[in-house]
C-alpha cells in the first residue's frame, strides 16, 4: 500500500473548500459540554478542548462520562446545594424534594432521577450552581470567541484548538465547520476521535484537520465490543485510511488496569504502530479514576471492576520500555495526566 | 559558628549542605520562637539565647509581627516620648546597635556576618508627636488607604557607587561636602555614624575570623581568608569576586538591619567585572563563583535581577546570570530572584529559569516584563535610556539605583472600601434613584478623592520623614544625598515618583458585575433588598441564596465576560486618575495593582460586599481575579485576564499563578511553561509569580507543616518557608492553589 507524505498545512488550506459547503457557517450550531482552556493533554503545545456532546461507544473508562449521550445531561452536586427549594417549585415532573435530616438539624435536597426528563428547568433557577445543565447549544462563532482568547499562546507554544467529547465525528457538520473557522484564523487544529463512524465522515475531515489524535483502546475484538460497546473493525479499517491518505496522525492508548493492561494488548499496539509508517508516534494514556468520581453527578454508576487508583507509574514507565524495545516512537508523558 | 569534625579537604557541595542545615535549624528555631511570619523571611537570625528580648513591632511594610531584640541595646532617646528622632539621633542609636551587634562566622561560608536584629523594633515610637498628621491620616482612613507617610525604603542603592569607593571612600565622601546649614550638619554626622558603626561590625568579624583560625581548625584556610578580606573591606573597595560577595552582604545586612531594605539590583552585572578579571587570571572558578554567591543568598533573601537591557539597549545577560540561579537552584531557599524576559533577552536564561522553576519548587525564579515595564516607563516622559536603568528590587517594584525614591509598594487603595463607601452614599441618598451609573459614578468621584488624600500624603512624607527616620543606609548609595546634605526622602536624589498601588480589583469588579447582572438587567434583586443582606451579612432571610446567586455572576478572568468588562474599566480608570495630576508639590504618581500580603488584613474593616464575599473576609489579591472565577481555572485565562488590567506607566501589576504540571520537568512542562510566560508578556504583562505546587503535598503540608520544614511558596512578591506562614496565610494560598488546579 502507497505511503503517502503527509499533508502540510498549507496544502490543507488549499484543499478546504468547507466555507462554500452548506454547514460551513459561523452560525451552525452543536452541543457542547465544556470548553477547557491551558489544555496540555490534548495535542501539542497550549490548546483550547471543545468537547461535544455524544458517542457511539460506551468505554467502561470514560473519563467523560457526561459526554456520552449527546442530548441534556443535569449534573448535580449535593455539596454545593443549599437546600433553597426552587427547584422542587420549578419542577413539573416532581423530580426534586425537599426531606427533614435524620437529626432534626433542617432540609436536605433529594433529586429523583427516575422522575428527571432532563428539561434543564431547575437548572436555570439553581443559584448555587448545584444543578447544572451540561451540554450548551453553541454556534461556531460562540466557541470561536472562546478559542480566540488565547491565540497568544497557540503562537508562542505551538498549540491551537482539539475538538474532543464525546465523538466529534457524531457532530460531523458542526466540528467541521468549526474547524474551518479555526483553521481560517492561523489556528492550528486537532481532533480526538475513537474513530467509530462511516469512513465518508471521517475522511470529510481530512482538509481542516492538522492532526489526528486517534483512540486505539483494545486489540483483540472481542474484549473490544466488552470493553467499549463496540467491535474495532470500522476503527481499525478508518485508522488505515486516514494514514494511506496522508493525515498526521498520533495514536491514543488508554492503559486501564483491569482491561487492557496486558502484554498482548500492548503487543497488539506495536504491531498496529509499525504498520503505519507515516505515524507520528504514540501516546500511552495512564488511567487516572476521575471519570469514576465524575459517575455521581450524572447519576451513572461506574463499572464494578474500574480500579480507585491511577495506573502504577512504574507499570507505565514498563510498557513504555516495552514498546521502545520493538522500535515503537513513544511520545513523552505527563505521567499524572488525567485523561 | 560550629565545630567541624572533618578528614581531608571539605568540598564545596559539602559545605552547602552544612550552611543549608544550619539554616533550617536558624529557621526552625524562629518559627518556634517568634511564630508565624506572613512576609519576606529576610534571612534573619536569632540573637544568642542569653541576649533576647520578645517584643511586638511594625515591620517595615506596615505590618505587626513578634520580633526578638537584642537586650543589648538600647537607643538613647531625644524626646520626652522616648522617641529618637532626626538623622543624628538615628545615626547614633544605630551605631550603637551595630557596635553592641554580635560575631556571626559560619567556617563553612566563605562570607562572615549574619544579621540577627530589626532596628526599627526599637523605634517603640515610630513617629514624632510633635509633628502632626492626626487629620492627614483620618482622611487616608475613610477610605482605608493605607498612607505613605511613615514609609521607609522602598527603592534601590547604587550599589556599584558603593563597590568603588569602599566604606573608607564613602567616608571621605561625606567629610568631602560641608554643611549647608545646621539640619544637614546632624544630616551628615548621622551618615557618619552608620559608616562608623558598619566598619566596627566588619573589623570585629575580622579580628574573630583570625582568632577562629587555630592550628586544628579544619576550615583555617578559609578563616584566614576571611579574616583578611575583611580587615581589607574594612576601608577598601573590594579587589575579587569574593571580596564583592563580602562587600555587597555587609551592605545588605545593615540596610536589612536598618529598616528592612532588601534591595539588591543586578547582581549579574555588578559582580561580571571581577568574575572576569578573577577567570582570566586563574583565580576563579565558575564553582567557587556559584558558592560565593550561594554564601550571600542563604544570609539574604535580596532581590536581584537577572538579564535585560542595560541603559544603551543592549542585553546584559552574561555567564555571572547563570551562576547566580544555579546557586539559588542548589540552595533551594526562599530567595527573591527576578528574571528579564524581554524580546532581545537571551532564550537560554528563560529555559534555564523555567527548567530550575519546575525542577525546584521553590517559586524561584520570577519572570519581569522588561519590555513592557521599560515602554510603560517612558510614557510618563522619561528617556528610553533612564527606563532601562530602573531594576527589579522588591517585591513587584523597580527603582532605578540611587536616584529614585518613589516608595513603591507602600501606598495601597482598597477599592473594596472605597465601593463601600460609594454604594452607601448612594443608598443613604434619598434625592435620587440608585442605579449602576449612579454606582460608578460615585466610585470615580471617591476613587479621586482616596488619591487626592494620597497625594498629600506623599507631599507630607517628603517634607517630614528625614525629620523623623531618614534613610541613612540608603543614603549612602544615592547620587546626590551626600553632594546635597539632603536625605534620599526629601529632595537628596533626582526622581520623585510616588508609586500607588490598587487593591482589591477583582472584588469591586465582580462587585459591579453581579449588582448590574442580577439587579438591572435581570430584575432578580432590588438594591434595598442588596442593602438589607450586605447589612446582614448575608445571614438574614433568603441570604444564602442571595449570596450565591451574586457569587456566580460573571466574574472577572473568565474572559469576555461583564466581569472582564468592569475589571479594565477600573483598572484604567484608576490609572488615568492617579496619572491626571501630581501631588500639590508637583511630584509625580505612578500607578500599579498590588496587595502584597495585606489582602488579608485589608478585608477585615471591609463589610459583605456584593460579590458574595462575607464581611471581614480578604479581598481579592492583587490583580488577579478571585480563585473559582473558571471551573477550568486555566493559567491562560488568568494570564490573559491580568494583562488586560496594566497600568502601563511602568510599574507593575503581578500574575500569580499556581501550576500543579505532575511532572517536574518534562521538555513538554518546560516548553509550555515558557510559553504562558513570553504569552502573558506578548499580552502587555509586567511580572509574573509560578508556584509550582503539588496539589497533594500542599493539603498534606497545611495539615501538618512542621512535616515539611523545607517546603517554600512563593505567597505573593517574595517566597517564604510554608510552614513559616500564619495559618490563615497559609489557607490563602492552600485555597489559591487548590481552586487554580
Amino acid at each position: 500500500m502507497a505511503a503517502l507524505g503527509r499533508l502540510t498545512m498549507q496544502q490543507r488550506e488549499q484543499t478546504d473548500t468547507s466555507e462554500d459547503r452548506p454547514g460551513s457557517s459561523r452560525e451552525l450550531t452543536g452541543c457542547v459540554f465544556d470548553i477547557q482552556r491551558f489544555s496540555i493533554h490534548d495535542g501539542p503545545g497550549i490548546r483550547t478542548t471543545v468537547f461535544l456532546k455524544g458517542c457511539p461507544l460506551r468505554c467502561a473508562w470514560c473519563h467523560n462520562p457526561e459526554g456520552m449521550t449527546s442530548a441534556q445531561t443535569i449534573s448535580y452536586s449535593p455539596e454545593k446545594c443549599i437546600a433553597c427549594g426552587e427547584c422542587v417549585r420549578i419542577c413539573e415532573h416532581h423530580a426534586h424534594r425537599l426531606e427533614e435530616r435524620g437529626n432534626g438539624s433542617g432540609v436536605v435536597h433529594a433529586y429523583d432521577r427516575q422522575r428527571c426528563e432532563a428539561c434543564g428547568r431547575c437548572t436555570t433557577h439553581c443559584d448555587a450552581r448545584a444543578l447544572e445543565a451540561v451540554g450548551r447549544t453553541l454556534t461556531v462563532e460562540d466557541v470561536m470567541k472562546e478559542v480566540r482568547q488565547d491565540k497568544v499562546f497557540y503562537e508562542t507554544s505551538g498549540g491551537g484548538l482539539s475538538v474532543s467529547g464525546g465523538e466529534p465525528l457524531a457532530q460531523l457538520d458542526f466540528t467541521s465547520a468549526l474547524l474551518s473557522a479555526a483553521g481560517h484564523e492561523g489556528i492550528h487544529r486537532c481532533v480526538e476521535t475513537s474513530g467509530f463512524a462511516s469512513s465518508s465522515r471521517i475522511l470529510s475531515l481530512l482538509p481542516v484537520v492538522d492532526l489526528f489524535l486517534f483512540d486505539f483502546k483494545e486489540t483483540d475484538t472481542r474484549r473490544h465490543a466488552e470493553f467499549t460497546g463496540q467491535p474495532n473493525h470500522l476503527i481499525l479499517s478508518n485508522l488505515r485510511a486516514l494514514h494511506d491518505a496522508g493525515a498526521n496522525l498520533q495514536l491514543q492508548c488508554p492503559i486501564i488496569p483491569g482491561f487492557n493492561d496486558r502484554e498482548d494488548h500492548i503487543d497488539g499496539i506495536a504491531a498496529l504502530a509499525l504498520s503505519l509508517p507515516n505515524l507520528i508516534g504514540v501516546q500511552l494514556l495512564p488511567y487516572h479514576p476521575l471519570g469514576k468520581s465524575k459517575m455521581d453527578r450524572f447519576g451513572l454508576s461506574a463499572a464494578a471492576n474500574l480500579p480507585n487508583e491511577p495506573l502504577p507509574k512504574a507499570r507505565l514507565e514498563f510498557w513504555i520500555h516495552c514498546l521502545q524495545k520493538r522500535g515503537v516512537h513513544v511520545l513523552s508523558n505527563n505521567l499524572s495526566a488525567p485523561r | 559558628m560550629q565545630s567541624v569534625t572533618i578528614s581531608g579537604k571539605v568540598t564545596y557541595a559539602e559545605r552547602l549542605a552544612a550552611l543549608r542545615e544550619a539554616k533550617q535549624r536558624q529557621t526552625l528555631e524562629k518559627q518556634q520562637i517568634r511564630g508565624a511570619m506572613d512576609f519576606d523571611d529576610h534571612a534573619v537570625i536569632l540573637p544568642p539565647e542569653e541576649i533576647r528580648e520578645t517584643v511586638q513591632t511594625l515591620g517595615g511594610s506596615g505590618v505587626y509581627f513578634t520580633d526578638v531584640i537584642m537586650s543589648t541595646f538600647k537607643p538613647t532617646p531625644n524626646h520626652p516620648s522616648g522617641g529618637f528622632f532626626g538623622p543624628r539621633s538615628v545615626g547614633e542609636n544605630f551605631r550603637k546597635l551595630l557596635e553592641a551587634h554580635p560575631v556571626y562566622i559560619d567556617p563553612m561560608s566563605s562570607l562572615a556576618g549574619a544579621y540577627m536584629v530589626n532596628f526599627m523594633s526599637y523605634r517603640t515610637v515610630a513617629w514624632n508627636p510633635d509633628i502632626d498628621c492626626a487629620d492627614l491620616l483620618a482622611e487616608h482612613a475613610k477610605y482605608q488607604t493605607i498612607p505613605a507617610i511613615g514609609g521607609v525604603q522602598h527603592m534601590c542603592q547604587d550599589m556599584e557607587m558603593g563597590l568603588k569607593l569602599g566604606w573608607g571612600g564613602i567616608l571621605e565622601k561625606i567629610h568631602r561636602y560641608p554643611p549647608l546649614n545646621a539640619a544637614s550638619e546632624d544630616f551628615y554626622a548621622g551618615l557618619e555614624h552608620v559608616v562608623l558603626g558598619i566598619q566596627n561590625l566588619i573589623a570585629r568579624h575580622a579580628v574573630a575570623a583570625r582568632a577562629m583560625a587555630t592550628d586544628d581548625e579544619p576550615m583555617r584556610q578559609n578563616l584566614l581568608e576571611m579574616a583578611e578580606i575583611n580587615e581589607y573591606l574594612v576601608s577598601n573597595p573590594p579587589r575579587t569576586f569574593r571580596e564583592a560577595c563580602q562587600w555587597i552582604l555587609w551592605y545588605q545586612s545593615v540596610a536589612r538591619m536598618y529598616n528592612s531594605s532588601g534591595s539588591l539590583g543586578r547582581l549579574d552585572m555588578l559582580l561580571l567585572p571581577y568574575y572576569e578579571a578573577d577567570t582570566r587570571a586563574g583565580k576563579l572558578t565558575d564553582e567557587e563563583a556559584i558558592f560565593h554567591i550561594a554564601c550571600h543568598l542563604v544570609r539574604d533573601t535580596a532581590y536581584i535581577q537577572l538579564g535585560g537591557p542595560d541603559a544603551s539597549g543592549k542585553e546584559a545577560t552574561n555567564r555571572v546570570s547563570f551562576l547566580v540561579l544555579e546557586a539559588a537552584h542548589r540552595l533551594r531557599i526562599p530567595a527573591n530572584t527576578g528574571v528579564c524576559v524581554g524580546k532581545a533577552t537571551d532564550p537560554r536564561l528563560l529555559r534555564r529559569s523555567v527548567e530550575v522553576l519546575l525542577e525546584d519548587r521553590t517559586g524561584v525564579p520570577k519572570f519581569l516584563g522588561v519590555d513592557n515595564t521599560v515602554g510603560g516607563f517612558t510614557a510618563n516622559g522619561f528617556p528610553v535610556e533612564l527606563a532601562r536603568e530602573r531594576v527589579y528590587a522588591g517585591c513587584h517594584w523597580l527603582a532605578i539605583p540611587g536616584r529614585e525614591y518613589a516608595l513603591m509598594d507602600i501606598v495601597k487603595l482598597n477599592f473594596a472600601a472605597i465601593f463601600e463607601v460609594a454604594f452607601r452614599d448612594m443608598m443613604s441618598d434619598t434625592t435620587g434613584k440608585p442605579s449602576v451609573a449612579e454606582l460608578w459614578r460615585r466610585f470615580r468621584g471617591h476613587m479621586r478623592a482616596a488619591i487626592d488624600t494620597v497625594a498629600k500624603g506623599f507631599d507630607f512624607q517628603y517634607d517630614n520623614m528625614h525629620k523623623v527616620f531618614p534613610e541613612l543606609v540608603l543614603d549612602l548609595l544615592c547620587q546626590g544625598t551626600i553632594e546635597k546634605g539632603l536625605d534620599a526622602s526629601n529632595g537628596g536624589v533626582e526622581f520623585y515618583t510616588f508609586c500607588v498601588d490598587g487593591a482589591a480589583l477583582a472584588t469591586a469588579a465582580d462587585s459591579f458585575a453581579a449588582v448590574e447582572e442580577r439587579i438591572e438587567k435581570q430584575g432578580r434583586m432590588t438594591w434595598q433588598e442588596l442593602l438589607a443582606h450586605l447589612d446582614a451579612d448575608w445571614s438574614g432571610p433568603g441570604g444564602m441564596r442571595a449570596r450565591v446567586m451574586m457569587k456566580n455572576s460573571p466574574r472577572f478572568g473568565n474572559g469576555g465576560s461583564l466581569g472582564d468588562e468592569w475589571a479594565v474599566r477600573i483598572a484604567q480608570t484608576f490609572s488615568e486618575t492617579v496619572k491626571e495630576k501630581p501631588t500639590p508639590r508637583g511630584f509625580m504618581m505612578i500607578p500599579g495593582l498590588f496587595s502584597w500580603v495585606l489582602n488579608l488584613s485589608m478585608g477585615k474593616n471591609v463589610g459583605a460586599t456584593p460579590n458574595g464575599r462575607r464581611a471581614g473576609d480578604a479581598i481579592s489579591h492583587g490583580a488577579n481575579p478571585d480563585p473559582g472565577f473558571r471551573r477550568d481555572g486555566a493559567p491562560t485565562a488568568l494570564a490573559v485576564a491580568v494583562a488586560a488590567v496594566q497600568p502601563k506607566y511602568g510599574n507593575t501589576s503581578p500574575l500569580q499563578i499556581d501550576l500543579d504540571p505532575g511532572s517536574a520537568n518534562s521538555p513538554g512542562d518546560i516548553d509550555r511553561v515558557s510559553a504562558l510566560i513570553r504569552g502573558h508578556f506578548d499580552l502587555g504583562g509586567t511580572q509574573i509569580n509560578i508556584n509550582v505546587m503539588n496539589k497533594a503535598q500542599i493539603l498534606e503540608a497545611h495539615k501538618d507543616p512542621s512535616k515539611f520544614p523545607d517546603l517554600v511558596v512563593r505567597v505573593t512578591g517574595f517566597s517564604a518557608y510554608f510552614a513559616s506562614l500564619s495559618p490563615e496565610m497559609r489557607q490563602f494560598v492552600v485555597d489559591r492553589i487548590v481552586s487554580e488546579n
